[in-house]
């Protein structure tokens, strides 16, 4: 029990975070409303919602800038879908109107030609009680774009975590080569780098799955994904370095060489040069994308994110372990 | 060095940003509220680390075989 | 090496028929610069034997030795990029500089150049060390340069398309860093390089 504690942690840990990473409900939004344009008149708008309780007598109103159009009535189908009828008066003053039902905002749901100085504002602005949303305590932030793909954060995200944290492991370890030569030493970065390379790849494709769900496309030209290529390339040829030298001891030291020198520039290119650059990307919290801070308001994702990345990191370890072990007991073999 | 040509093969299979998925794999990644995009994102974690083990699971029975073949 | 730019060049000149865009003009003269640099730079530790490297290294520190090696080959860089810009513009057409900012766009060529040769002169010591010529040196050079080649790119277009100091000056502090960064490094480590 002594020196695995951290082995039934890491599968705690990841037990917890993929339950909850799957099992925890987005925050009710409204997905969908048609149609996506009104004019003066009579209109009658079909909403969809997602995890919503539509029920009779909900509030619902369209928002122009500040001013309210109240809905002649209000006929609920199911929980999420809902038929509003309204008369839009002549002389919004903005060619965007918002749909906000249940204190749920749909920004931009219609566009309007012709627009006037005003019209005069109803009687049913935002509520000022608190929205009920007993049952749904704790939810995930609901995006448009990600809507449940949003729990991907808790698995793809960690992978990348993982894959730094072996690496870094690998060129702790080379620089404790060229320290003391130490074979042993040398075969822990290697599996380091042997398992980091594994995280690496199930990144790149998960990624490039989650990719496809968001942007359209497997592969975009981002810093992010030009990073994970490069460091695939370079351990790659980490590899091919080591197998193109026979001695043992000169190629744990050249090995090392490279890993130390790799590591760093490839340090410098992840993290300090897109933050001194400012690069645009797709990713979150670069170049004018919402990060963390703008998507979690309160901390829900951060709370089961850090325990996912802690369990992955673990697991890593565990894995970069076996592999070592079981190369030492095969070069006991050989001798 | 046999590890590194398969990771690169793996690679180099998945870096042509060209290549567009065929309408039914949209269908698919987008069913569900995009719900479809983690099972294929966690499912292809555990395929990753399932292949991974049964990797090292062969080379503890060439290890075992090696033993045999000393203590014999 | 010259003879090797020239050639590049003209080919290019051949291929490309009628203008080029900011961009592609960009682009094809840093691939250009960047084979160059590793035709150039693959040579700096290989055509010594190895009797003679060590008793170079029992006269002096190794560490004196790659400082020299690579000042000589940023020198080296530095001049061969210079010219190839020259010979580059009179076959490509100078029409895209017309309204660069002449000296960053320099700057970038100088630093992009110090930049190849101090990262690739340790990439050939360890593939003159692990006894494997030019065709490890492209797989170990390619992976560690094509982060400065991305940082140049870019650094040289903001140049090209003639953007203020105020905002080009974050690059140019990032790709001073990285030169200096990789310069220690090779410094740092080079001389384990040589125990045996």
């Amino acid at each position: 029990m002594k020196h695995w504690w951290w082995k039934f942690l890491a599968i705690a840990l990841l037990l917890v975070a993929s339950i909850a990473g799957l099992r925890v409900p987005l925050s009710p939004a409204l997905v969908h409303v048609s149609p996506s344009r009104i004019s003066p008149g009579e209109v009658n708008i079909e909403v969809t919602g997602y995890n919503t309780r539509f029920s009779e007598g909900m509030r619902a109103y369209l928002e122009n800038e500040g001013q309210y159009v109240c809905p002649v009535r209000v006929e609920v189908i199911d929980a999420t879908h809902a038929r509003i009828t309204a008369v839009v008066p002549a002389g919004l003053r903005a060619s965007m109107t918002d749909l906000v039902v249940q204190g749920l905002k749909y920004p931009g749901a219609f566009f309007t030609e012709g627009l006037g100085d005003g019209i005069e504002s109803g009687p049913c602005g935002p509520s000022t009680n608190k929205l009920d949303m007993s049952g749904l305590a704790f939810t995930f932030p609901n995006r448009s774009i990600l809507y449940e793909s949003i729990r991907n954060l808790h698995f793809h995200v960690p992978m990348w975590f993982t894959m730094i944290a072996l690496m870094g492991i690998s060129v702790w370890r080379s620089i404790q080569v060229l320290g003391n030569n130490s074979l042993d030493r040398d075969r822990q970065a290697r599996s380091a780098v042997h398992v980091g390379l594994l995280f690496c790849a199930l990144g790149l494709t998960t990624g490039a799955v989650w990719a496809r769900a968001t942007w359209g496309a497997f592969w975009t030209n981002d810093v992010k994904l030009n990073g994970a290529a490069v460091t695939a390339l370079i351990y790659l040829a980490y590899l091919v370095l080591r197998g193109s030298i026979p001695d043992a001891h000169k190629r744990a030291r050249l090995a090392a060489i490279y890993n130390i020198f790799a590591f760093v520039l490839l340090v410098m290119f992840l993290f300090v040069v897109p933050r001194l650059n400012a690069i645009d990307s797709l990713h979150p919290g670069n170049g004018g994308n919402s990060g963390f801070n703008d998507l979690d308001l309160d901390n829900r994702l951060r709370v089961i994110f850090y325990p996912a990345v802690a369990g992955w990191i673990l697991l890593g370890i565990w894995l970069y372990d076996l592999r070592h072990r079981s190369l030492r007991i095969n070069e006991h073999l050989d001798r | 060095m046999r590890t590194a040509f398969t990771l690169a093969l793996l690679i180099l299979h998945i870096l042509p940003a060209a290549a567009q998925a065929p309408t039914w794999l949209e269908d698919q990644l987008y069913g569900g509220g995009k719900l479809n995009a983690v099972i294929a994102v966690v499912s292809i974690i555990l395929l990753g680390i399932g292949i991974w083990l049964w990797a090292q699971d062969r080379r503890l029975k060439r290890m075992e075989k090696a033993i045999e073949k000393k203590t014999m | 090496m010259l003879l090797y730019v020239v050639s590049a060049v003209y080919v290019a000149y051949l291929s490309v028929k009628g203008g080029l865009g900011t961009a592609t003009w960009n682009a094809l003269f840093w691939i250009i610069l960047l084979f160059a640099a590793f035709n150039a730079l693959s040579r700096s530790f290989q055509r010594e034997d190895q009797g003679r490297q060590l008793y170079l290294y029992t006269l002096v520190d190794p560490r004196s030795v790659v400082l020299a090696r690579s000042l000589y080959n940023a020198l080296t860089m530095v001049l061969l990029s210079l010219l190839s810009l020259v010979f580059y513009t009179l076959f490509l057409g100078g029409e895209v500089l017309a309204e660069a900012d002449l000296p960053q766009f320099l700057l970038a060529v100088v630093l992009g150049g110090i930049g190849f040769a101090a990262a690739l002169t340790l990439i050939s010591a360890i593939a003159a060390r692990a006894g494997n010529g030019l065709g490890l040196m492209a797989i170990l050079g390619f992976p560690i340069v094509l982060p400065m080649l991305l940082a140049v790119l870019r650094a040289s277009k903001l140049a090209l398309d003639g953007v203020a100091w105020s905002v080009t000056g974050t690059y140019f502090l990032g790709l001073v860093l990285l030169d200096v960064i990789t310069v220690t490094l090779a410094w740092l480590l080079f001389p384990y390089l040589w125990r045996d």
